[in-house]
């Protein structure tokens, strides 16, 4: 008996519920056991206890596992299952709480993942809609800028034109300038007037006048004074223009005492208008 | 507790009627253990579709080996329990398996994780847990392994670096224990 003792004691039977012994050493275990009934009810005992912890830790499978297996036996779904008495009877369902269905899990995921992309995507095409919005405002500002600067320039050029025809003038001593002062009418204003010594011929510079602006029924007319008597010219426009060339040419004039401005209704006067006398100036 | 439409059997009626092979058996067998045997399975192997699996072999060889089980040799459910713990077992030591956790996708791999870590809270077993934390924890740690992991108990001894004998020794105090709270 004390050899029975001890080797119910040596853990070997525990070793045999769990299944962790070679099947020879199980056999001996069963053969001790079909000898030794206190052997049987010590294997019994551990069974139980091991069937309860099992049963106490227990895990509910998804119903998935139950539907497929009985599809893969070819068992069908029967309604009178055998219910019957059983210890079992009196303990309560075992339902895991952690039920968590990885698909569902996984879908719940995807979900907010979506969620969260369609606001971000919102956000950034409400930004961009906003940096475009600005980009279309900063081109608009821009090409008018340009046309600013293009401005400039041409009237820049209009300039230099003038001011290298007046030095080519001043240089070739052919020409004389006269200049012509301001009147009671216009007293600030001033202009030259560039007469061919050689040709005669007579030229105007848009850049060497400073007149000031006529009304749109009226214009500037040149004279030359000719032993007291006014001689037509012809007439110029407006002094801010920079469509035309900077050089107007005049009607040439053989001889010439003094040259005048008169401001005059377009196209001219036979006679000058000695009141809107603008400028005046003697060779 | 008649409403609690719980399958149950008799475990002699169980027997003769599995290895009569009536498939309505089958259905009450697995209300009745599937549960339990999942418990293990899904211990031994974390990720749950590959415990899924092992639970269904687990139902389909016990169908189909059923003329084997000598209830002489002991309880219906040892058998069944030992079983589980084999196909597990093997589950795990598989080449399925191994690609198993290198080919992990992304989608899968947050629940995947998850059942890493898993803490379940099962308010029925909250006092056998309080009970297996209320062993030593050098007792526990050789239940663990041999129970929960799948261990044999010379791996244990591996492991844990302890002679054979005090494994031995200490896997049955703790079931001693285990047995001394269920009485």
């Amino acid at each position: 008996m004390e050899n029975i003792k001890a080797y119910i004691e040596s853990g070997v039977l525990e070793l045999y519920v769990l299944g962790d012994l070679s099947s020879e050493e199980a056999l001996q275990v069963e053969e001790m056991a079909s000898q030794n009934p206190e052997v049987g009810d010590e294997i019994a005992a551990i069974e139980l206890a091991m069937e309860n912890y099992a049963m106490q830790n227990a895990v509910q499978p998804s119903s998935d596992v139950e539907t497929k297996l009985f599809e893969k036996l070819g068992i069908k779904e029967e309604e009178d299952t055998i219910i019957a008495s059983s210890p079992y009877i009196e303990e309560p369902r075992i339902v895991s709480l952690d039920s968590s269905n990885g698909k569902i899990r996984t879908l719940r995921f995807a979900l907010v993942a979506c969620v969260a992309l369609l606001v971000v995507s919102t956000a950034a095409l409400f930004i961009t809609y906003n940096k475009l919005n600005d980009a279309h405002d900063q081109i608009a500002s821009l090409n008018l800028d340009k046309e600013k600067f293009a401005g400039v320039v041409s009237q820049l050029e209009f300039e230099n034109k003038g001011l290298d025809n007046m030095v080519a003038m001043n240089d070739s001593k052919e020409w004389a300038t006269i200049r012509m002062a301001g009147q009671p009418f216009s007293p600030k204003a001033k202009m030259n007037v560039y007469w061919n010594k050689v040709d005669k011929s007579v030229l105007i510079n848009y850049v060497a006048m400073d007149l000031p602006k006529t009304d749109e029924k009226h214009e500037y007319q040149l004279w030359a004074m000719v032993d007291g008597k006014p001689v037509s010219l012809g007439v110029f426009g407006k002094t801010d223009s920079t469509a035309n060339e900077a050089l107007q040419k005049m009607q040439t004039i053989q001889n010439a005492q003094a040259f005048a401005v008169t401001v005059e209704p377009m196209g001219g006067s036979v006679n000058p208008t000695m009141e809107k006398l603008s400028v005046f100036g003697g060779v | 507790m008649t409403a609690l439409k719980k399958l149950t059997l008799t475990e002699p009626e169980l027997v003769l009627a599995l290895q009569s092979k009536d498939p309505a058996v089958l259905k009450t067998l697995y209300s009745m253990y599937s549960s339990a045997l999942y418990g293990v399975i899904s211990r031994i192997i974390t990720h749950t579709e590959l415990a899924e699996d092992v639970l269904q072999e687990t139902f389909v060889k016990i169908w189909q080996s059923a003329a084997h089980y000598d209830n002489t040799k002991g309880r219906l459910f040892t058998w069944m329990m030992n079983i589980a713990r084999n196909l597990s077992i093997d589950k795990l030591r598989s080449k399925d398996f191994k690609n198993s956790l290198k080919n992990q996708d992304i989608e899968n791999n947050v629940s995947f994780v998850d059942e890493q870590n898993k803490v379940t809270f099962n308010p029925d077993v909250l006092g056998v847990k309080q009970l297996v934390e209320n062993l030593k924890p050098d007792l526990q740690a050789v239940l663990d392994l041999v129970y929960y992991k799948g261990y044999t108990h010379v791996e244990a001894a591996e492991r844990l670096d302890l002679p054979l004998g005090t494994v031995k020794t200490r896997i049955r105090l703790a079931i001693i224990e285990l047995r001394r709270s269920f009485n």
